[in-house]
C-alpha cells in the first residue's frame, strides 16, 4: 500500500473524487456506511444547528420511484433547454454531430439521472428549514460525505433532479414522509463504480483567484 | 378576506423585489422553486371551472378567468405537437417581468404560465414544463412542454 503525508492523503481524496453512476450490485458494507454517516456528522454548520438529517434507502422498489421522480425532474428541464436552443448552444463547441446528439437523447430523456435506481444505497439528505444555513450546512455535509465514499474506495454521485422543483420535492418528501419543517436537499446515490472514470476539466486558477479585490488576478499566468 | 386594496403598482414592487431577491439567492435555480407561485388561486378560481381534458378547453378557461378578474386583457395559444405556445396580452404583472429583464435578469416566473401548468398537470395527468417568458411588445411569449405521460413509479 502507497504511504502518504496527510497532506497528500487529502489532496489525492479530493482530486479522485468522481460523479460516479454506474454501480456494480455489490452492497455497501454497513461498516462503510458508519465511515460515511461519521463522516457527514462531522461536518460544519452555522451556529452549529447540525440541521441534516439522512435517510438511507436501500429498498429496490423505492429506489426505482425515486429514480423515476429524478429522472422525469431532469427529463422536463433539459427538454425546456432543448426547445429554446440554449442546450444546442452549450453544446456547440462538441463538434462530433453523434455524440451531440447522444448527450441530447440522454438530458432529454431524463436518462442521466435514472440511474440512481440502480445504486444499491440512495442516501438521502434533510435539512431542517428553522436555520440560518441549512442549504450550505447541507452541502458541507454531503462534501464530507463525498470525500469519504472516494477514501473507501466506493463511487456516489450527488443527485439535486428530484429535489430542485418543488413539484418533484414535494413528490419525494410525500415517498419518505418527510416532515414539513425538513426540506429534501439533495439524494446521494452511493456503491462499487464499475470501472474508474477520467477527472472532468477544471477551469484554469489564475481565472478563478482575484487579489484584494474583484479582477486583478491573483495568479499572474496560468497555473499546471 | 378584508376588503382593503392596495395598487397594483404598490403590489408588483413587492413581487418584484421578492423574485430579484430569490434570484440574486439561487440565480437560474429559482426558476423551479416558483413553478407553484398562484397555486391557491388556481385552487379557489381556477379549478372549480375545470371540466374538459382538452388543453385549448383548459386554456380557454384560464384566459376566462384572468380577463374576468382583470389580470390580463388576453391569452391567445397556438399548439406544434408538444410545444405550446401561449400569448398573454396586457398582463397586469408585466412591469415585475420588464424590471426583472431591466436588470438583466432573463423573467422566471410567470402566473398565467403556472395556472396553465397546474391545470394541464391535474386534468391530464401529464408534466408540464415553462421553458421560456419573452417578455415583447405588449404581449409576454410563453414557451411551455407538454410531455406525453408522467414516468411510472410503479
Amino acid at each position: 500500500m502507497e504511504e502518504y503525508t496527510l497532506t497528500d492523503a487529502t489532496m489525492k481524496v479530493i482530486q479522485d473524487r468522481r460523479s460516479i453512476r454506474d454501480f456494480t450490485e455489490e452492497p455497501v458494507s454497513d461498516k462503510d456506511l458508519d465511515m460515511i454517516l461519521e463522516a457527514a456528522r462531522q461536518a460544519p454548520s452555522g451556529e452549529n444547528a447540525q440541521p441534516w438529517r439522512f435517510i438511507i434507502v436501500k429498498d429496490e422498489a423505492m429506489r426505482k420511484k425515486m429514480g423515476a421522480i429524478a429522472g422525469g425532474g431532469s427529463g422536463r428541464r433539459f427538454t425546456a433547454e432543448f426547445v429554446t436552443k440554449k442546450m444546442q448552444e452549450r453544446f456547440a463547441t462538441l463538434q462530433d454531430e453523434a455524440k451531440r446528439q447522444a448527450a441530447f437523447q440522454k438530458l432529454t430523456s431524463g436518462q442521466v439521472s435514472t440511474f440512481m435506481a440502480n445504486a444499491p444505497i440512495n442516501l438521502v439528505v434533510c435539512g431542517k428549514k428553522d436555520v440560518w444555513d441549512t442549504p450550505y450546512d447541507t452541502s458541507a455535509a454531503i462534501e464530507n460525505i463525498l470525500l469519504m465514499v472516494t477514501a473507501l474506495g466506493l463511487g456516489a454521485c450527488w443527485v439535486i433532479a428530484p429535489c430542485i422543483d418543488i413539484r418533484d420535492e414535494e413528490r419525494i418528501k410525500a415517498l419518505l414522509d418527510i416532515p414539513e419543517g425538513y426540506k429534501a436537499v439533495s439524494i446521494l446515490s452511493i456503491g462499487h463504480p464499475t470501472r474508474a472514470h477520467k477527472p472532468r476539466p477544471r477551469l484554469p486558477i489564475n481565472e478563478l483567484v482575484f487579489t484584494e479585490k474583484w479582477g486583478d488576478p491573483y495568479y499572474k499566468k496560468e497555473q499546471e | 378576506m378584508s376588503d382593503q386594496t392596495v395598487t397594483i403598482d404598490y403590489a408588483n414592487s413587492l413581487i418584484y423585489e421578492l423574485q430579484k431577491a430569490f434570484w440574486d439567492e439561487r440565480g437560474k435555480g429559482a426558476r423551479f422553486r416558483t413553478t407553484k407561485v398562484g397555486n391557491q388561486y388556481f385552487e379557489e378560481k381556477v379549478r372549480p371551472l375545470l371540466q374538459s381534458t382538452e388543453i385549448e378547453d383548459i386554456i380557454e378557461k384560464i384566459g376566462g378567468v384572468l380577463q374576468g378578474e382583470g389580470i390580463a386583457a388576453n391569452v391567445s395559444y397556438s399548439r406544434e405537437e408538444r410545444l405550446l405556445k401561449i400569448g398573454v396580452k396586457g398582463c397586469i404583472h408585466r412591469p415585475v417581468e420588464e424590471r426583472m429583464v431591466a436588470k438583466g435578469v432573463e423573467p422566471f416566473t410567470c402566473v398565467p404560465a403556472n395556472l396553465i401548468v397546474l391545470a394541464i398537470e391535474e386534468k391530464l395527468d401529464v408534466p408540464v414544463e415553462l421553458a421560456e417568458i419573452k417578455v415583447e411588445e405588449g404581449t409576454c411569449q410563453l414557451l411551455l412542454v407538454v410531455f406525453e405521460k408522467r414516468p411510472s413509479l410503479d
